[in-house]
């Protein structure tokens, strides 16, 4: 069946819309921009639609990626067309492209995420301590984190390994912290979970909280719009 | 990052606050001269499962004259956000102070979402009492089921709408603009919308209580204030608008699906019922009207699922060729027809299997009683010998749950009629078992709730049962439905208690109300915030006895605190089905063409509508 591979932004009101919510949101849009979208078979049949990775609620995302297979053969153009014109406020199609049915999957793909996070400080510090601050966060032998199961237990897990990059500058009172982290089944890490700890091994104080963004979605190998098609 | 924003990324599920859906229609302020906005008492996802808000919102914006926007009860934690941050409440289009509009329009769905009116005026900085409100504050008007007893509401509103709304609504409009224009008084404009059939309003009312402390008159204060408010009814509903672009919520709602209308009304007669009696007379959609609305829903929203809807929808004459119908246009699009819930009969079965064509969920009858005996008193015409070939076609035909619903607490209710449901669906499962359902598969839902004694009903004399007689019914329940296989639900009786009191109250319990407010009640329809404890103490500041309400027994004769609300049923007609109900005499479907005589057609000049069967 014929594949296709969208890259939207995520942002204004859309970025609260939930995992589950994104899913149906695109079924929707797509049955209003009258797609023959492809469904599995079963009991419970749903639209074959995936995604790169799940975004937190709140967290707006500038190129994020989902796959959606339709029943017959359309040009990506209209495909494209159709369903921007079908999208919710603050879910804006970018470009759509065919795959190939042996393409891998997105979630396949996807080893890490690049994010920026901005808010006000109430005591902001020198760009030469700010990058004292961060030098010695990332110097620590592990960065622990709590988590808790779904059970309700909570556990310490260490992120380190999963940090692949964290800057931060001073825009005036505004601190931009810019991070590169695992992102996939497996060893994910949350941009909050990172703040939470910088933050409190920093001793920094936000006014407020952070406005995150995921910039792109990078596999292994660099970013993914330049790899996926 | 904006206040707003701020607060967003500390609530629970920040999308019930931001607007933005899809279909939502969000007007240049500036240019149009009368702001409404539809405030439901109740979260973002219960609200927007309300098809009664989309067919006004719809039809207040396509109006040039006149915009409508949303506003729903934030949930406790960003109620606690948006006052830290001394932000009032907002609506969701415009994101505007819910006091900048010029109504403020509630829907009253159920009495115990009384509260969060009250809370949701205050968290807009609107006085409570209509009395304490200016010129500057936005007129609040209400409308909806509940408005058939206005009166436990009356001191907070201005006005009531009783009935159907979709052509009063333009009629109070028009007044409210005119008045806008011409610069009314407040009072000036509530005596000209009392001149509106089917509006109330409250402050033009002199209520009076006898030496016994009862309720015993309502009169109007001048003499051209109609001394009864007599419902609106909507003629035809196949050029009633109804809303082809409803809002898409953003957020997955209790009901997230297309919801068609395909008739309003109910023909069964149960006796229990409200909705039987203030949604009378049945009118029906035609199926051309079903098809073409349903294609542009479709198109307009996306949904996966239509629903039609109304009290029965088995009922709907045409049902069977446009579930048909509408499985064929749109199944191939992955959308699936569901109906509400299903009367236990044969012909139900029928149509569950065209319904479940596309998919499969659970199916619900409600029997109501536990005995033939109750069934009779109620006027539930479905037997034991429906529910069990019904139940029994539906587990060969693969369905392993089955949802049964119940009343307790009904008049004449002896403890065998309770024992009855137990043995009810002990009898379902068994026949589950010997169908050959698997046993870890095999689900029978009993969900029990408590009989409230509703205003306009042929039950509206009998008081309720007794608190503690409805838990020791409710444990006599739960150790007769021990078994594997076996659910029982049941709610709060004290909730029921609190229910009946308002469902069933005068004017005086404004002050209950206002005292239980301020002791902190909101949420009160969820079992997480109710606390009967905190209204029994707003009972006892207000002076009132809540069981002095819900217990008590009119006769015939006593003045009723509704009196001046007409449903259109003839007071003769439910007196006389009360009578018959006591004697276990049932009446016959008003569809049977054997008209049982309520009086409603003749005193409203209308008639049933029935669609026919031919497409």
């Amino acid at each position: 069946m014929p594949r296709y591979r969208m890259m939207y932004a995520k942002e204004g009101p859309a970025k609260y819309i939930s995992h589950l919510d994104l899913i149906r949101a695109f079924e929707r849009a797509a049955r209003r921009a009258g797609l023959p979208i492809a469904f599995t078979r079963g009991f419970n049949p749903h639209a074959k639609l995936s995604f790169a990775a799940p975004l937190a609620v709140g967290t707006a995302g500038e190129a994020e990626f989902a796959d959606i297979e339709l029943d017959r053969d359309i040009p990506a153009g209209v495909v494209a067309k159709s369903l921007a014109a079908a999208m919710p406020d603050g879910l804006r199609l970018i470009e759509v492209r065919p795959v190939a049915q042996s393409a891998p999957a997105l979630m396949a793909i996807v080893d890490r995420a690049a994010y920026t996070a901005r808010a006000a400080l109430i005591a902001p510090p020198q760009n030469e301590t700010l990058q004292r601050t961060v030098d010695s966060f990332l110097a620590r032998p592990e960065i622990l984190v709590e988590r808790r199961s779904k059970t309700g237990d909570k556990r310490k897990c260490d992120i380190k390994p999963g940090i692949f990059a964290l800057s931060a500058h001073m825009d005036n009172d505004i601190i931009e912290l810019a991070a590169e982290l695992k992102t996939g089944s497996s060893g994910n890490i949350r941009c909050e979970e990172l703040i939470a700890a910088f933050m409190e091994d920093s001793g920094l104080c936000a006014r407020g909280n952070f406005v995150l963004s995921r910039r792109a979605l990078l596999s292994a190998g660099g970013n993914l719009a330049d790899l996926l098609w | 990052m904006n206040q707003l924003e701020n607060i967003l990324s500390q609530v629970k599920k920040p999308a019930r606050y931001t607007g933005g859906e899809w279909n939502s229609i969000r007007k240049e302020w500036d240019k149009i001269e009368l702001k409404t906005v539809f405030a439901f008492p109740d979260v973002y996802e219960v609200g927007m499962s309300h098809l009664g808000m989309h067919i006004l919102y719809n039809i207040v914006n396509s109006r040039p004259d006149a915009l409508m926007e949303r506003v729903f009860a934030p949930w406790p934690d960003m109620a606690d956000r948006i006052r830290e941050d001394g932000l009032p409440l907002f609506a969701l289009e415009s994101q505007r102070p819910v006091k900048d509009f010029d109504i403020v329009a509630f829907t009253l769905q159920y009495e115990m979402s009384f509260s969060n009116i009250l809370y949701m005026l205050s968290l807009a900085g609107i006085p409570l009492y209509a009395e304490e409100r200016n010129e500057e504050d936005p007129l609040v008007i209400a409308g909806g089921p509940c408005a058939f007893n206005p009166e436990p509401m009356a001191d907070f509103i201005d006005l009531f709408v009783i009935g159907e709304g979709e052509d009063v609504i333009n009629e109070l409009l028009d007044l409210v603009l005119a008045g806008k224009r011409a610069n009314f008084q407040k009072n000036e404009l509530l005596f000209q919308a009392a001149g509106i059939p089917g509006v109330y309003a409250p402050s033009l009312y002199d209520v009076s209580y006898g030496e016994d402390g009862a309720f015993s008159r309502i009169r109007p204060v001048r003499a051209d204030v109609p001394e009864k408010i007599t419902k609106r009814v909507v003629k035809d509903l196949d050029a009633a608008p109804f809303p082809l672009k409803p809002v898409v919520p953003a957020t997955a709602a209790v009901h997230d699906r297309m919801m068609i209308e395909v008739f309003r009304g109910c023909t069964r007669g149960c006796r229990f019922c409200q909705a039987g009696i203030i949604y009378r007379p049945v009118r029906e959609k035609k199926p051309e009207t079903v098809l073409r609305q349903a294609a542009g829903l479709v198109k307009n929203t996306g949904f996966d699922e239509i629903s039609l809807t109304s009290l029965s929808s088995s009922d709907y004459t045409p049902v069977l060729e446009v579930v048909k119908s509408l499985a064929q246009e749109h199944a191939g699009r992955g959308v699936n027809v569901s109906l509400p819930s299903l009367r236990a009969d044969h012909f139900s079965m029928e149509l569950a299997r065209e319904v479940q064509r596309v998919r499969r969920s659970s199916l619900t009858f409600a029997p109501e009683a536990g005995t033939q005996r109750l069934r009779d008193v109620i006027n539930k015409g479905v037997t034991e010998e429906d529910l069990m070939e019904t139940a029994g076609a539906a587990f060969r035909g693969g369905w392993q749950a089955i949802k049964l619903y119940f009343m307790i607490g009904l008049p004449t209710e002896t403890d065998d009629d309770v024992a009855g449901i137990a043995r009810l669906a002990r009898q379902v499962l068994a026949l589950g078992r010997k169908s050959g359902v698997s046993r870890g598969r095999l689900k029978v839902t009993v969900s029990v709730s408590s009989f409230v004694p509703k205003p306009h009903t042929v039950f509206q004399w009998e008081p309720q049962e007794r608190l503690e007689d409805l838990r020791r019914k409710q444990n006599a329940l739960s150790s007769q439905t021990r078994e594997r296989g076996l659910t029982l639900n049941y709610h709060d009786a004290g909730l029921s208690f609190i229910e009946a009191a308002f469902a069933r109250g005068d004017r005086r319990l404004g002050s209950a109300l206002a005292r239980a407010f301020a002791l902190g009640c909101r949420f009160d329809g969820w079992s997480e915030y109710f606390n009967i404890d905190l209204w029994l103490e707003a009972f006892r500041q207000a002076g009132l006895d809540p069981a002095a309400y819900a217990y008590r027994r009119f006769s015939y004769d006593d003045p009723l605190p509704w009196g001046h609300i007409d449903a259109g049923v003839s007071r003769q007609y439910l007196v006389l089905e009360h009578k018959r109900a006591l004697a276990g005499a049932v009446t016959p479907d008003c569809r049977s063409g054997d008209c049982p005589g309520c009086g409603l057609c003749p005193a409203l000049e209308i008639e049933p509508f029935y669609a026919g069967g031919d497409l």
